[in-house]
């Protein structure tokens, strides 16, 4: 195959090296009294290293349900998926956080920060987690607020910082621990459309160092960034088709070789 | 979850909720100071006594018609009345002749508080009591100016006083003593000398008393009563079996049955300590258990203050858990908060127990000592309460759904 981008034909098939994130007809059923919902009905995607994908869709058709599977924030009622090879879901609520932890770096709309801890704390919660020792912790969190550049402000509370800075916080926080993936729900949602994009920017920077992006917006602008996107609708998979970057970025691509 | 940055985490809840904290923490501090008030006040008098009794003559036990125990309740006191004898000078003569173990076997009778005249001033409410000539051989007191009785002043009932320095400093304020008449009960007697000064045991005043010669006080008073027999033994390891044989020669002198209850009472020191030590130690079980009723009052208020914290806190709870904060991470943070909370109401209640004994230590003669054993044992049980109704708060934070708990109001 020359591009594992559209190569999602065969779901049944065990993830291939290049997959990072693979689910085979995912479903998921809300029990809401004696009534079922059901936000996914069958979703299959495979999303491989290196990607940049945006998830759009309209209101109510199951991004947010997707999204909590995705970043192991739940579990499916029906159905596969391998996150780095892994099969996660099947795991239990503790695996569940050992694998949020390695494996995922959350953005939120709403930034998420502790608001007593200074940014440094913030950037250092996911390593004590994961059990790293403090100076080793320290050492790490400080060069991931320097890729954002806001090492200076390591010292200052959320509240003392605007919101375009606690999403850069965020977004060191998200990389810290050296996620496979980096899930951001409308990581520009709260944010004025300069800030929005000097943020874009900076997600731009982190896919041309490597990372793995899957980003949750409604805004067509903002879904621009990302190289690929798919479409949900009543919680299946309505279209998956690249973005004008992602067909400058493949042509701009030697052939790949599988 | 590390313990440090949970004890931080802690620390941190109750200094920016300065009222609050303290608040929740009242019922530990209020306990955990009554537990160590209680107990540091208890062995405090328990120093105090133990003293003034041992004051008393460590070797020395007392024979009286009745003992501490028949003192205890009324149904006691009125079977003793109706067994015991009273003490005479008939029983004295006979333990002199058979006691071998004594050194010394002093007799006193008493009488009620007496007023006594004195120059041109009178003293109400002085402790009158005959004496044998060897009394102060066993008393807690010397002699301070003056002489003690002799066996002469006994043989001819001579109408001299020794008396308490309180006596001498009413009556004859600025003079010498010694010489100088006083009357009681329209009898004058002329003082021999003065005792030094005891001072007070409970606010009782020691150095109250008038003593005359045991047969001057029998000549005046009539020989009816009990007398009160002062055994000194001669060491204070011969102290148990010079109780023994008066015990013994006793019950054979009044022909008691080996099944007989004893018809006279010994009191030594240790028994007067082990009364003591089971009043105090009564009280201080009463105040142990309401400490232990406010402990429980403030666990339940604790676990109400760390429900409100889980629900406060329930998105920072949801961002834990997104960032891989396992169930017992967040388990362990909630119940370390509540220990550490609780923990800090019991320091600050061993911090106002503490000035309260300086204080009372100030105020009154007793020696007040906090023991070290109560302070460590209130921390203990402070922390170990924090813990226990840290319990279902700390659980239900855990179990917290990660995708509901972000979706809460920050
Ligand atoms: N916790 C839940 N309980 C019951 N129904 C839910 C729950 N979460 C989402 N749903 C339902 O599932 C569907 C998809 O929701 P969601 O994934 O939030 O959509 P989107 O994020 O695309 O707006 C909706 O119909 C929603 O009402
Ligand atoms: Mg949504």
């Amino acid at each position: 195959m020359a591009t594992s981008i559209l190569d999602h034909s065969s779901p049944q098939a065990a993830p291939g090296a290049h997959s990072i994130i693979r689910t085979a007809d995912l479903w998921k059923i809300y029990e809401m009294g004696d009534q079922q919902v059901a936000a996914l009905r069958g979703v299959t995607v495979d999303i491989a290293r290196n990607e940049y994908v945006a998830i759009m869709g309209p209101s109510g058709s199951g991004k947010s349900t997707l999204m909590n599977l995705i970043g192991c924030l739940d579990s499916p009622s029906r159905g596969q998926y391998w996150l780095n090879g892994q099969l996660v879901s099947a795991m239990d609520d503790d695996q569940l956080a050992h694998i949020r932890n390695h494996e995922i770096g959350f953005v939120f709309q709403t930034f998420n920060l502790l608001a007593r801890a200074s940014a440094l704390h913030n950037v250092e919660l996911p390593l004590i987690y994961a059990g790293v020792p403090p100076a080793e912790r320290a050492a790490r969190a400080l060069e991931a607020l320097q890729k954002v550049d806001l090492e200076p402000r390591k010292d200052h509370k959320p509240n003392e910082l605007s919101g375009g800075q606690r999403q850069r916080v965020a977004i060191a926080r998200a990389l810290v621990n050296r996620p496979s993936i980096i899930l951001a729900d409308e990581p520009t949602g709260n944010l004025d459309s300069t800030t929005s994009n000097e943020i874009m920017g900076l997600l731009d920077r982190l896919w041309e160092q490597g990372n793995t992006i899957v980003l949750v917006t409604h805004e067509h602008d903002i879904s621009e960034y990302a190289h690929r996107v798919i479409y949900i609708r009543d919680g299946k998979v309505d279209r998956d088709h690249l973005t004008a970057r992602g067909e400058r970025v493949l042509a701009a691509k030697p052939a790949a070789t599988p | 979850m590390n313990l440090k940055e949970s004890i931080l985490v802690a620390l941190e809840t109750l200094r920016s909720h300065k009222l609050r904290s303290f608040l929740t923490l009242l019922g530990v501090i209020v306990s955990v100071c009554t537990l160590v008030a209680v107990v540091s006040l208890v062995q405090g008098m328990n120093q105090y006594v133990s003293d003034k009794i041992g004051h008393l003559g460590s070797n020395t036990f007392l024979l009286s018609q009745f003992s501490i125990e028949d003192h205890t309740d009324q149904e006691r006191f009125m079977e003793a009345r109706k067994r015991n004898k009273e003490i005479r000078l008939e029983d004295l003569q006979y333990l002199q002749e058979a006691a071998s173990l004594p050194e010394q076997l002093a007799a006193s009778m008493g009488h009620a508080p007496i007023e006594v005249k004195g120059g041109t001033r009178s003293l109400e409410d002085v402790n009158l009591a005959g004496v044998t000539a060897n009394t102060l051989r066993v008393a807690a007191f010397e002699v301070g100016q003056g002489r003690y009785f002799t066996p002469t002043d006994e043989q001819h009932r001579s109408n001299v006083a020794f008396v308490g320095p309180d006596v001498t400093r009413e009556l004859f304020p600025g003079t010498d003593p010694v010489g100088k008449s006083i009357n009681v009960d329209g009898r004058d007697y002329t003082i021999v000398g003065v005792a030094t000064a005891l001072g007070n045991v409970f606010g009782q005043s020691q150095d109250n008393f008038v003593q005359v010669p045991l047969a001057t006080f029998r000549k005046m008073y009539g020989t009816e009563g009990s007398l009160q027999i002062n055994v000194l033994a001669r060491s204070v390891t011969l102290l148990p079996v010079t109780e023994d044989e008066i015990r013994m020669l006793m019950r054979a002198h009044r022909h008691l049955h080996y099944n007989d209850k004893d018809t006279f009472g010994i009191i030594s020191s240790d028994t007067v300590m082990q009364l003591w030590n089971n009043l105090t130690g009564a009280i201080a079980a009463v105040m142990v258990g309401v400490s232990a009723v406010f402990l429980v009052v403030g666990g339940i208020v604790i676990m109400n203050i760390m429900l409100a914290a889980v629900s406060e806190r329930t998105r920072e709870i949801g961002i834990r858990k997104a960032l891989g904060a396992r169930r017992k991470d967040v388990l362990w943070q909630f119940l370390i908060e509540s220990a550490v909370i609780s923990t800090v109401g019991g320091l600050l209640g061993i911090l106002v127990a503490f000035i309260f004994t300086l204080v009372a230590g100030a105020l009154t003669p007793i020696p007040f000592s906090m023991p070290i054993t109560a302070v460590i044992v209130a921390v203990l049980v402070s922390t170990i309460v924090g813990l226990f109704f840290g319990i279902y708060p700390a659980s239900k934070a855990a179990k917290l759904d990660p995708i509901v708990a972000l979706r809460a109001e920050a």
